[in-house]
C-alpha cells in the first residue's frame, strides 16, 4: 500500500470526529453563549470561568484527562469517545466566544430600534440580533472550523486512528526514503480539506452581505 | 486532600518539564515574529516568486497541522539522513507555526493602517523608507499586539504536542509520572492547571491590551 | 512675522501652475474628463461642485497622489506629464513645492504635534533637529497652539489638529497649498478656527486651491471660483459673479441645493 492509501484510511475517522466535536459545540455553546452575555455577575463569572479554563489547558491534555483520568466505576471513555467528547467541549469554549462577540458587535441601535417598536424581548433576541450576529460570525466560525479539522489531528496521541495515526503507522514501517511521504501526503490533505470550508464562508459571506446590505 | 500534599511532591519534576515547554514557547516566538514580519512583507511584495514563496511558507505552516510539521521534522526528516534532537525538531517546528501565524497578524495589523497615513506621508514627499518604517510599521504593529499576545499563549499551548516527539517538556514529564504511579487523573489535573496558571492571566492581560486600544483609535 | 516670512526671513516665492488635459478613469468609469486650470501665482481658487464630480480626484492628481492618465502639469519651469513615467526627483521636487491638508487631518497619531510637524522637515528637508523644532514652534504658535506641541494628535480636537495639519505643510515651505475639505469633517464654530487661519494664509499671498463647500469663503476669499460637476469644470471666474448669477443651468441647480438650506 503505498502512503496515500494509507493515510487516506484515516480520512472518515478524521472528519467523523471533526464533524462530532463542530456539532456538539455549535449547538452547547448557545446556552454558555447567553451565559456570557447575561446581567447576572454570578452567571457570567462563572461562564467566563469556565470558557478560559477550558480554553487556557491545551486540548492534548483535555484527551489525556478523559481517557486516562476518568474512571466511574466500571465505565472508561475509548480513544475515540474520549476525542470526540474532548474535542467537542473544547470547541464549545472557543465558538461560545466567538458567539458572545457577534451579539456583542450588532450596533446597539438595532436593540434599541427594536424596543421602540415594542417587540418583545424573545423575538428582539431571535429575530433581530441573533440573525445579524451570525452574519458577522460566520467567517469566524467557518475559521474555526478549519482550526478544528487539525486539532482533531491531536487524537492521534491517544490511539485514534484518523489520518495522522495513520501516518506514523506507515512511517514506522517505512524506514527508507518512502517514509516521509505520508507526512507530506497528510500536511498536504488538510490543507486542501480546509479549502471548501474556506471558499463556501467565502461564498456565505458574500450572499449575507448582499442580503443585508442598506 | 493527600492530592494536595502528593501534587508538592510531583511539582518539582513538573516544573523542570515546565521549564522546557517555556524554553520552546519562548525560541519559537523570538525566532518566529520576525521571520513572521519577514513573511508579512513577502506576501505583498510586487515580485511574484517572492510573493509565492512567502504564501507557500505561510498556508503551509498555517494550514497543517502542528503535530503534523514536529512529526516531519522529527521523524520524517531522518529519513533523508537529517537527524535533529527531538528539542531542536520542536523548536524548528514550532518556529514555523509561530512565523506563519504571527505574520498573519502583522500582515492584517500593516494593512489596517488608514490610508489616509499614506496619502500624507506621500504628499509631504516622505521616502517609501520613512513612510514604511517611521509611519506605517509603528501604528501597523501597534495594533497587532494583542493578537501576536493571543499567537504567543497558542505557542505556549501547543509546545505541549511535543509530548509526540519524545520532549521532556510538562506533558511529557506528566505522562511519566502518571504511567509510573498509576494516577493520571491526579497528575493530569495538576499539569493542567500549570498550563492553566499561565495562559489565562495571558490571555486576560491581552484583552485588557485589546480594549485599551480600542479605547484610543 | 506672517506666515510667510517666516520662511527664510524673506517672502517665499510665489508660483502659479498650470494644469492641462486632465483626465482619470477608473477601468469603466471616468473620473476627470480633460480638465485644465491655470492657477495664477498668489490667487486662492475654491473649487465647488456637487458630490462625486471629481474635485478631490482632480486636487489629488495636482500633487500626483492620484496618476492622471493625461495631461501636463507645469510649475515654475518644471513640467511633468504624469501620463508617462514620472521620475522620482521631479516627483519629490513637485511635492516639495505643492503642500496637501486633508479632510480626515491625517496627522501621525504616534507622535507629537511638534514631532509631526518636524519629522517631514529633518527627512526631507534635511534640517537638523534643532532647526526643525523651532521652526515647528514657530508654526505652532502662529497657528495659536503654542502649548500643545508635546501633545499627541489623539489629544487635541478636530480644529486643533487639523490647524496641527496645516503647520505640518507649511513648515516644508511650499509655494502651493492644497486643501481637500479641510472643514468638513469640523463642526460648525471649530471650523471657524481653521478657516481664519486659512485666511491669514490667503492674505499672506499663499498660491491656494481649496475644495470646499464653505460658501461664505469661497465668495469672500477666494479669488476664482471653479464649479464642477460629471468630471468636468463647467464654469469658473469671480466668485460673486457666479454665485449671483451662474450661467450654467447645472450650477444654478447646485447653487440653489446649497445656499438655500
Amino acid at each position: 500500500m503505498d502512503a496515500l492509501s494509507a493515510v487516506l484510511q484515516g480520512l472518515p475517522m478524521t472528519i467523523m470526529l471533526t464533524l462530532s466535536a463542530f456539532s456538539i459545540g455549535i449547538v452547547g455553546a448557545v446556552p454558555l453563549a447567553v451565559g456570557l452575555s447575561s446581567s447576572n455577575i454570578l452567571v457570567r463569572l462563572a461562564s467566563r470561568l469556565f470558557v478560559d479554563l477550558v480554553r487556557g489547558v491545551p486540548i492534548i491534555v483535555w484527551l489525556f484527562l478523559l481517557k486516562f483520568g476518568i474512571q466511574i466505576g466500571t465505565f472508561k471513555f475509548n480513544p475515540v469517545g474520549a476525542a470526540i467528547v474532548g474535542l467537542g467541549v473544547v470547541s464549545i469554549a472557543y465558538l461560545a466566544e466567538i458567539y458572545r462577540g457577534g451579539l456583542q458587535s450588532v450596533p446597539r441601535g438595532q436593540g434599541e430600534a427594536a424596543h421602540a417598536l415594542g417587540l418583545t424581548g424573545g423575538t428582539t433576541f431571535y429575530g433581530v440580533m441573533v440573525p445579524q450576529a451570525f452574519r458577522i460570525v460566520s467567517p469566524s466560525i467557518a475559521t474555526y472550523l478549519t482550526g478544528l479539522l487539525k486539532d482533531s489531528s491531536i487524537a492521534s496521541t491517544i490511539i485514534v486512528t484518523e489520518m495522522v495515526f495513520q501516518s506514523q503507522a506507515f512511517a514506522r514501517q517505512h524506514p527508507t526514503v518512502e517514509g516521509i511521504l505520508p507526512y507530506i501526503m497528510v500536511g498536504i490533505l488538510y490543507i486542501a480539506l480546509s479549502l471548501p470550508v474556506a471558499y463556501l464562508s467565502r461564498r456565505l459571506d458574500s450572499r449575507m452581505r448582499k442580503a443585508v446590505s442598506v | 486532600m493527600t492530592w494536595l500534599t502528593e501534587w508538592a511532591g510531583y511539582l518539582p519534576q513538573l516544573m523542570s518539564g515546565l521549564a522546557v515547554s517555556l524554553l520552546i514557547a519562548g525560541i519559537s516566538i523570538f525566532f518566529g515574529y520576525p521571520l513572521g514580519l519577514v513573511l508579512s512583507l513577502m506576501v505583498t511584495a510586487k515580485n511574484l516568486a517572492v510573493r509565492t514563496l512567502g504564501l507557500a511558507v505561510v498556508e503551509i505552516g498555517r494550514g497543517a497541522p502542528a503535530l503534523v510539521i514536529l512529526y516531519l521534522f522529527y521523524y520524517g526528516l531522518p529519513k533523508f539522513g537529517i537527524a535533529f534532537e527531538s528539542i531542536t525538531a520542536a523548536c524548528l517546528a514550532l518556529t514555523w507555526n509561530s512565523a506563519a501565524y504571527s505574520s498573519e497578524i502583522m500582515r492584517a495589523g500593516l494593512q489596517s493602517v488608514a490610508r489616509g497615513q499614506l496619502e500624507a506621508s506621500n504628499a509631504l514627499g516622505l521616502s517609501q523608507r520613512d513612510t514604511f518604517f517611521r509611519v506605517v510599521m509603528p501604528q501597523g504593529m501597534r495594533s497587532a499586539i494583542p493578537g501576536l499576545m493571543g499567537v504567543a499563549i497558542q505557542m505556549f499551548q501547543g509546545t505541549s504536542l511535543a509530548y509526540g516527539i519524545a520532549v521532556p517538556e510538562l506533558m511529557k514529564t506528566a505522562y511519566n509520572i502518571g504511567s509510573q504511579d498509576f494516577n493520571y487523573l491526579q497528575i493530569f489535573t495538576l499539569a493542567g492547571l500549570c498550563y492553566a496558571v499561565i495562559s489565562m492571566p495571558a490571555t486576560w492581560i491581552t484583552v485588557f491590551f485589546e480594549k485599551r486600544m480600542a479605547r484610543h483609535t | 512675522m506672517t506666515l510667510s516670512e517666516i520662511a527664510d526671513g524673506k517672502l517665499a516665492p510665489r508660483l502659479g501652475i498650470k494644469l492641462d488635459n486632465i483626465s482619470k478613469r477608473y477601468g469603466e468609469h471616468t473620473v476627470l474628463d480633460d480638465v485644465s486650470l491655470h492657477v495664477e501665482p498668489g490667487t486662492v481658487t475654491a473649487l465647488i461642485g456637487p458630490s462625486g464630480a471629481g474635485k478631490s480626484t482632480f486636487l489629488r492628481c495636482i500633487n500626483l497622489l492620484e496618476r492622471p492618465d493625461s495631461g501636463t502639469i507645469q510649475v515654475d519651469q518644471h513640467t511633468i506629464e504624469p501620463g508617462k513615467d514620472v521620475n522620482s526627483r521631479d516627483l519629490a521636487a513637485l511635492r516639495r513645492t505643492v503642500g496637501m491638508v486633508f479632510q480626515s487631518f491625517n496627522l501621525f497619531p504616534h507622535m507629537s504635534a511638534l514631532k509631526n510637524i518636524s519629522f517631514p522637515q529633518q527627512k526631507v528637508l534635511g534640517r537638523s533637529k534643532e532647526e526643525a523644532d523651532e521652526r515647528s514652534r514657530q508654526l505652532l504658535e502662529r497657528v495659536g497652539l503654542k502649548e500643545k506641541a508635546d501633545q499627541h494628535p489623539g489629544k487635541c480636537s478636530g480644529g486643533q489638529q487639523q490647524r496641527i495639519a496645516i503647520a505640518r505643510a507649511l513648515a516644508l515651505d511650499p509655494a502651493i497649498m492644497l486643501f481637500d475639505e479641510p472643514t468638513s469633517a469640523l463642526d460648525p464654530e471649530v471650523g471657524l478656527e481653521v478657516l481664519a487661519v486659512m485666511r491669514e494664509l490667503a492674505a499672506d499671498g499663499m498660491t491656494m486651491i481649496v475644495v470646499t463647500h464653505e460658501m461664505h469663503f469661497a465668495r469672500d476669499v477666494s479669488d476664482t471660483l471653479v464649479v464642477m460637476a460629471d468630471c468636468k469644470i463647467i464654469e469658473q471666474g469671480d466668485p460673486r459673479a457666479i454665485m449671483s448669477d451662474p450661467q450654467e443651468a447645472r450650477t444654478r441647480r447646485f447653487l440653489r441645493a446649497v445656499l438655500e438650506r
